[in-house]
């Protein structure tokens, strides 16, 4: 109970509850309408759905000052590359939540005469393009890990490192082949080469949970804009179970404050 | 712009400005009922004021849960009175938010055949016993407070000057009287928690009284008593040492 009452005293943290059941609601609406169930069910889950939504909404409110100031905190990290995908992505964020309080007005009777298919478009390109930032990032912390890990690898096998070519080595910067066998084995060395960059990626995430958490999450996420604004439609169902499930992991992070990605 | 993050992160901070706007439309509502001219402004507030309510009542869908754990910490207070009243008024709270969420999941239509009214007024009696626990903790210790006083040395000096400063009729008239409200003044000012917690619940217990027909006002009153009452609390909540404790 101790942890609950922790727990809920965070804003954060019940909006990801909500934030999830509204997605539950999405794959559940989804799944019920395709076994074909009553109109009267679909109805009550629809207006569940649409509820929670304008409750979020509501309580949104305010988050543009909070990804301001994080954009804020963002502008002073020292590597350059993170300090650019940040920054930028917090402020694609706070015009998300701008356009999104005026869809919330739209829809609460404030603004009667909004066009509200045009405001919600907008949010979604500015939430589409905080997603891609995000993934940008963890694809370049996954990249400087990729390189570190083989760097150390590559030193651990030193004393092999001018023997044959073997995948026992792991490590990168390979050799070039001998000339004679260049042209038929360059297919199974580029085969061999990925699998090694796959191996290496495994272990990269596997002993980094946040940045393993962080990518999922924005993968996940980033099918919600590209169906709404119709640029990959993947249909309810897919929709609802992928917010289901970066809600799910997102609730792990607060849950757990050390899986959050930092900074 | 920090503060203000700082508090909206807070759930409690974000509740208390929703219940202020909640509160201020219901009473700007009530100061424009007759006002043709802005029936669309009326028509407005009353969207903004319902989504406002229902968006609240779909956050405090796990606060029964805290209002229990709240009891159980004030069951291990040493003072026997404030055990009681807040051990009550902290139990009869979780029953109101159950009756609240009861009211949640009807108005979503979760449950269509509930007695609307019957929890309703379920509600407003358990919210309407816990205010009178917290008005009754309040009385409690500003009347510690006040006896105590009474037995410094340096305020009875404070109050025999007071009574000689002031030979006006009714004071030569009435001491004692006089004498109890610059005892009870001054208490008031030393505790300044205590004060703004008794003038919260002083506000809030209209709002109940009103819905349960002990004491029906109109709906301006209850607005702005609500419109007092959480301004009141978003004070407590961004100064912390404004905050009654226990």
């Amino acid at each position: 109970m101790d942890s609950w009452v922790r727990f809920s005293s965070q804003s954060q943290a019940k909006e990801r509850v909500f934030r999830a059941a509204q997605y539950a609601c999405t794959l559940l609406g989804y799944t019920l309408q395709q076994g074909g169930s009553g109109v009267q069910l679909l109805k009550m889950v629809k207006q569940l759905e649409t509820h929670m939504s304008l409750t979020r909404k509501l309580m949104r409110l305010g988050n543009s000052a909070e990804a301001v100031e994080a954009a804020k905190r963002a502008v002073h990290l020292s590597d350059s590359v993170l300090r650019l995908c940040l920054t930028v992505a917090h402020l694609n964020k706070a015009m998300y939540f701008a356009c999104d309080n005026v869809l919330w007005a739209g829809k609460v009777g404030l603004l009667p005469k909004l066009d509200q298919d045009k405001w919600s478009q907008r949010s979604f390109r500015y939430y589409l393009f905080a997603l891609m930032l995000n993934l940008t990032r963890d694809a370049y912390e996954i990249r400087l890990l990729m390189e570190r890990e083989a760097r150390t690898s590559h030193g651990g096998s030193n004393a092999t490192w001018t023997s044959s070519p073997s995948p026992e080595n792991g490590d990168l910067s390979h050799p070039h082949p001998s000339s004679s066998s260049f042209p038929v084995a360059i297919l199974p060395l580029l085969s061999e080469r990925f699998g090694r960059q796959f191996h290496l990626l495994g272990t990269v995430l596997r002993s980094n949970p946040p940045l393993l958490l962080d990518l999922l999450k924005n993968a996940c996420d980033v099918f919600i804009p590209l169906d709404r604004l119709g640029i990959y439609p993947t249909g309810q169902g897919f929709v609802g179970a992928c917010g289901l499930a970066s809600s799910v992991l997102s609730i792990l992070t607060i849950v757990h404050p050390w899986l959050k990605l930092k900074p | 712009m920090e503060s203000f993050v700082k508090f909206t992160n807070q759930s409690q901070g974000r509740d208390r400005i929703f219940r202020t706007t909640q509160y201020a439309c219901a009473l700007v509502k009530y100061l424009l009922r007759n006002n043709s001219a802005r029936k669309e402004l009326v028509v407005k507030l009353q969207s903004l004021e319902s989504n406002m309510s229902s968006g609240r009542k779909l956050f405090r869908l796990g606060n029964t849960v805290n209002s229990i754990d709240a009891a159980k910490r004030t069951l291990q207070l040493s003072d026997p009175v404030l055990r009681l009243c807040l051990t009550v008024a902290n139990i009869n709270r979780a029953l109101y938010f159950i009756c609240d969420n009861v009211l949640w999941a009807r108005n979503v239509g979760l449950v269509p055949g509930i007695d609307k009214e019957r929890w309703s007024l379920n509600a407003s009696c358990c919210y309407f016993m816990s205010l009178v626990m917290s008005l009754t903790r309040d009385v409690y210790v500003i009347t510690q407070t006040m006896v105590q006083r009474t037995r410094e040395r340096q305020f009875q000096e404070k109050m025999d000057q007071h009574l000689n400063d002031n030979p006006d009729v009714a004071t030569v008239i009435v001491p004692q009287l006089d004498a109890f409200l610059f005892l009870l003044f001054q208490s008031l000012k030393s505790h300044p928690s205590v004060t703004l917690d008794t003038l919260k619940n002083i506000c809030d217990i209209f709002i109940p009284l009103d819905r349960l027909g002990v004491y029906r006002s109109n709906p301006g009153v209850v607005g702005f008593c609500g419109l007092i009452s959480s301004l009141l609390g978003i004070v407590s909540v961004l100064h912390p040492s404004l905050k009654i404790q226990p």
